[in-house]
């Protein structure tokens, strides 16, 4: 009923540090390739950089121009598009490219700005002071990153459900998201929005019902 | 001794004659091939007595292993060509190695093949079908297990070898002094090669470069650049003052470097 507290628990950030992989330090993966296959190629690898990246990171929401949003932090994902040690910089066209792979795979989505529990905090510019709110191709600068789509969080969910036998129970929403029974699932620390579209896939599928309101949103497992 | 006969009986000589020369010189090639063949038989006995012995070395050590092919080499032995179509032995054929060592080396040559393959498949979008014999040894070395028997560039080379009868796809090119596997059937010219041995050095290449170290007027070196890159031999990187030409295995270089470091 209160609203949800700040969450205390410290963003995984973990002593070592995310390896970027070799063709970051190679300056010639930062410039559109004009080689069909050659620049599928390079599709891919940053495709399969960004989706590492994220997961390493815990990040559920990327902003293109720098500013990753994770439920817990506000993390600077400059370092992504941008290697300093060679001074190397993807432009935000060919980022948009990524993200366009990697939605044909169901990997990413755009951000629809009618988002209610986003951070209010989306700076829309970045390092680079590129503007980022880019009309056209229903590109904005929140990108849902899907490194587990919410079909795989969905099935997390109902499995831990499953295994905790609270089929039939119910549960809000933040307790999934927060709440000390979820500590050591996956989906602890979920951002709640990508939670509810995973609940989302479930009521489809007629397993869960969600009710209550944006605070105080509850769920029951069948 | 006088002068041979004029009479019939002289028909039925030089027929008995020849009839013992015949069998004279079929005796002597027999007994000539029999010989060979106990040779041929200890020979190979020897050899498949060292082969077992040695046969953990073989698979194990490198060297080792690349001083028994040399030796079969030497000694006029492909050990992995089949020798099922001639001299049907009373094994059901395969190569030598196959015979002595119960297939074990063979096979070693043959999952490595598959394994040069794979890599050059892999790769072949990021290179365009040329990649560098180390690079493909340092991909394949990275997929094994711990512990798993190393592998030297001379075992690549051997297992490339064993895609010949594939066609001529897969093949060993020397770009400067470094062997390549090309696996894509193209032929590189002469400038094409020269530019790619340039970016052996640095990692990279520029027109200006060309045209100072190789004295090659501009549009020579454009074009020979824009046709690798149109190969998908090189990828540009536009974000230096002149546009620079890297070679995609220094993906890899880079790689060793900061992964050691780290």
């Amino acid at each position: 009923m209160s609203t949800p507290p700040p969450p205390i628990n410290q963003p995984s950030s973990s002593p070592t540090p995310f390896s970027f992989p070799p063709e970051y330090s190679f300056p010639p993966f930062f410039t559109r390739q004009t080689n069909l296959t050659t620049h599928h190629a390079q599709l891919i690898k940053w495709a399969s950089l960004v989706l590492s990246y994220c997961r390493y990171h815990r990040i559920f929401k990327l902003s293109l121009s720098g500013n990753g949003t994770t439920t817990t932090s506000e993390r600077d994902t400059t370092e992504l598009f941008f290697n300093r040690k060679i001074n190397r910089r993807l432009s935000l066209p060919d980022i948009r490219e990524v993200i366009d792979f990697l939605r044909k795979d169901n990997r990413a989505e755009y951000v629809t700005s009618s988002s209610s529990f986003s951070s209010t905090n989306t700076s829309a510019t970045g390092m680079d002071g590129t503007p980022a709110a880019a009309g056209g191709g229903g590109g904005g600068d929140i990108v849902w990153i899907y490194w587990r789509t919410p079909e795989e969080w969905a099935a997390l969910v109902e499995s831990w459900v499953d295994a905790t036998g609270q089929r039939g129970s119910v549960l809000t929403v933040y307790e999934l998201v927060e709440g000390d029974g979820t500590r050591g699932t996956e989906f602890h620390g979920l951002d709640q929005e990508l939670l509810l579209k995973a609940l989302n896939v479930l009521v489809k599928r007629g397993k869960a019902q969600v009710f209550g309101q944006e605070d105080s949103l509850g769920v029951k497992f069948f | 001794m006088s002068r041979k006969g004029v009479g019939l009986a002289a028909f039925d000589r030089s027929r008995l004659t020849s009839a013992q020369y015949a069998s004279h010189g079929s005796n002597l090639r027999s007994s000539n091939a029999a010989a060979l063949e106990t040779q041929l038989a200890v020979f190979r006995s020897l050899l498949q007595q060292f082969a077992q012995t040695h046969a953990k070395d073989i698979r194990s050590n490198p060297t080792f292993r690349a001083q028994f092919a040399r030796m079969c080499a030497a000694i006029g032995v492909d050990p992995l060509a089949s020798s099922s179509s001639s001299q049907s032995s009373s094994n059901a054929g395969g190569s030598i190695w196959a015979q002595l060592l119960g297939r074990s080396v063979n096979d070693f040559y043959f999952e490595l093949a598959v394994r040069v393959v794979e890599v050059c498949g892999e790769t072949r979008g990021e290179n365009g079908g040329l990649i560098e014999l180390r690079k493909v040894r340092e991909r394949i070395m990275r997929g094994r297990m711990e512990g798993a028997s190393e592998i030297t560039e001379d075992d690549i080379l051997r297992a490339v070898g064993t895609l010949k009868p594939l066609g001529s796809a897969y093949s060993i090119i020397k770009v400067g002094s470094k062997p390549y596997i090309r696996s894509v059937p193209k032929e590189l010219n002469t400038d094409q090669s020269a530019v790619l041995e340039a970016a052996q050095v640095l990692g990279y290449v520029s027109v200006s470069m060309l045209m100072a170290n190789l004295g090659w007027m501009r549009a020579r070196a454009q074009t020979a650049l824009e046709d690798l890159v149109g190969e998908g031999m090189l990828w540009v990187d536009k974000q230096s003052d002149e546009w620079e030409y890297w070679s995609p295995s220094f993906m890899l270089e880079n790689y060793d470097a900061t992964g050691t470091a780290g």
